[in-house]
């Protein structure tokens, strides 16, 4: 498989976010991956301290053009996540457009990170770079609950508003989006969240068709950081697998997630010790251990076409 | 396995050399890497273009610092690399020592890159740091016979100068050292190069005991950038293993080399190019062959006819 993603995504020296969660990976199913730090940290923002340098947009295009003189800049996908800065995610933006010339075929898939459960976590001039610009040029997207509902402007109380949010989401843009997750309830009850997902493709004839799954994943009572980028990173590779096959590449990505996260929680909690609640530290994502599941998925959880 | 490793070296987006060389490799042997990008290049400057940043001294510190904050300055091993600038080293030596206080069982792992063929491709003033500073902190150390020379201030003409000169870098400080390739003529011919190790162990009775082993390895006519980082990387997942077998270490080493060149060079030559083929070690497929190296009693490994500017 001879496959290249360009990654433009955080460098954390310690733990797994970023270009750490993604990378790994996307390299142990035999991708190419070029990847770009848009910042470099100690480690992620939940430890009690972190300490490090950003990359500004000119930096940023900077290396770009390294890469464009040497006239090696064709790439098969380019992988996004958290940004901060909106000068640097119009650059990214820039970087797509043009990659996209030379390979009509590039597929952008982009988490677009701005906040969950109801508040923002990135300045709010970010939003219209997203919503404007850069959903426009995605191709695969994979907001949650609460950023689905801040591009659309619509929100989301029933699975019939998410279906007609991501159908919104399409027309802006992606074919693919996947609703991460969301507050709607359960048929299996509170333990349980629901992610969503929908696929547009065109038919040999020309018309379009739509593909809608649902998928209920166990609640697990801890916070983890790093789990999103690494679902973009895998949903990258699975739907390269299953380009037309949204049930199939969900289920493999979800899965994954599943494995990595229960060797994580079981992990820190035993670092911890008994009734006591771990530490960022402790809880960062078992990733080098769970090779052989980032590689060989057992699916856990079963996608139900809506 | 339980097993940190703090890698400070070059990160280039596109590319194996540095950190993208080490880390894959490493990670994929289970190691939990932590890793400082001295650099972010666009790419090696083997290409005919290269752009990028630096970290400075206080840039890494910096970052030592959160992880510090944070006391999970905890590592089994410190690895480093290509570096140009003195006072960087020389915070690398601060925080080694430092994270050697922390951890008495520490292994630093360093290549002194300092040059090849007899000229040096750093600032000449990185000679004193290295030799100073850097090697006696170092546990394992992974000099080419320039580099060896450079830092014992003795030349090698025979294999007897060369265990010598693994002596004296002994004696300055690494208990384990390799010597990765050398002029020295091979018994098999002048399509095969010759490198030597020494390990100095420490028997129970308190006395020392060195074991050295002499490998041959066969030529390859490119130039390959990345492998010395890779071997590095590679010595210390093998080292890891066999603590006091020296012998095994460097059989295992080698023929990931091996494996990965002779992969990088099959594919290199399925492209049509033409003038300069600069060869980035193919570092994502042969992921099979870095878990269980097949043995092999010779090894392909770099061994530039001329080096490119």
């Amino acid at each position: 498989m001879e496959c290249r993603v360009l990654s433009v995504q955080s460098h954390v020296v310690r733990g797994y976010v970023g270009n750490k969660s993604a990378t790994f990976p996307l390299q142990v199913l035999g991708f190419e991956v070029d990847s770009i730090n848009s910042v470099q940290f100690s480690n992620h923002t939940g430890y009690a301290h972190w300490k490090g340098q950003v990359l500004t947009a000119d930096e940023l295009n900077v290396l770009y053009e390294g890469i464009k003189l040497n006239n090696v800049n064709h790439y098969d996908y380019v992988l996004t996540g958290y940004t901060r800065d909106t000068s640097f995610l119009e650059t990214v933006v820039d970087i797509v457009q043009e990659l996209k010339r030379l390979n009509p075929k590039l597929v952008y898939v982009c988490d677009p990170v701005m906040g969950d459960q109801g508040s923002m976590y990135v300045p709010e001039n970010i939003l219209p770079v997203y919503r404007d610009k850069v959903v426009a040029v995605a191709d695969i997207l994979t907001p949650n609950q609460f950023e689905a509902e801040l591009l659309t402007g619509r929100k989301i109380s029933t699975e019939k508003d998410a279906l007609e949010v991501m159908d919104l989401l399409h027309q802006m843009g992606p074919d693919m989006v996947v609703l991460t997750s969301t507050d709607l309830i359960s048929p299996h009850g509170g333990q349980f969240l629901v992610a969503l997902g929908s696929q547009k493709m065109v038919r040999p004839d020309g018309t379009t068709s739509t593909q809608t799954i649902r998928m209920e994943m166990p609640k697990v009572d801890a916070v983890f950081v790093g789990t999103g980028d690494l679902f973009a990173a895998m949903l990258l590779a699975w739907t390269h697998h299953h380009p037309k096959d949204l049930k199939a590449a969900c289920e493999k990505t979800v899965s994954v997630l599943h494995h990595v996260i229960k060797r994580t929680i079981t992990y820190a909690n035993k670092m911890a010790g008994p009734g006591k609640r771990p530490s960022p530290a402790q809880l960062e994502l078992r990733m080098v251990q769970s090779k052989k599941d980032i590689e060989y998925p057992a699916i856990v959880v079963e996608a139900i076409v809506l | 396995m339980e097993c940190r490793v703090l890698s400070i070296q070059s990160h280039v987006v596109r590319g194996y050399v540095g950190n993208k060389s080490a880390s894959f490799p490493l990670q994929v042997l289970g190691f939990e890497v932590d890793s400082i990008n001295s650099v972010q290049f666009s790419n090696h400057t083997g290409y005919s273009h290269w752009k990028g940043q630096v970290l400075t001294a206080d840039e890494l510190h910096v970052l030592y610092e959160g992880i510090k904050l944070n006391n999970v300055h905890h590592y089994d091993y410190v690895l480093t690399g290509y570096t140009r600038d003195t006072s960087f080293l020389e915070m690398v030596v601060d925080i080694v020592q430092e994270l050697k206080r922390a951890n008495p069982n520490l292994v630093y792992v360093c290549d002194p890159v300092l040059g090849d063929h007899g000229s040096m491709y750093v600032p000449e003033n990185l000679h004193p740091v290295y030799k100073n500073k850097v090697v006696p902190v170092a546990d394992i150390i992974t000099p080419n016979q320039f580099e060896a020379e450079l830092l014992t201030g003795k030349n090698i003409s025979t294999e007897k100068d060369a265990v010598e000169v693994m002596d004296l870098l002994h004696k300055m400080g690494p208990d384990t050292v390799v010597i990765t390739s050398s002029d020295l003529p091979s018994r098999l011919g002048d399509r095969f190069l010759v490198s030597l190790g020494s390990q100095r162990t420490l028997m129970p009775d308190g006395t020392k005991s060195t074991q050295r082993v002499r490998m041959e390895i066969p030529k390859v006519d490119a130039v390959f950038v990345g492998t010395g980082d890779l071997f590095a990387a590679m010595l210390l997942a093998w080292t890891h293993h066999y603590p006091n077998d020296l012998k095994t270490a460097c059989e295992k080493t080698f023929s990931v080399m091996h494996h990965v060149i002779k992969r990088t060079i099959s594919y290199a030559h399925g492209k049509t190019k033409l003038s300069i083929i600069l060869l980035t070690v193919r570092s994502v497929s042969p992921k099979h062959d870095v878990s269980t190296p097949m043995l092999h009693s010779r090894y392909g490994v770099l061994c530039p006819p001329n080096t490119t500017s």
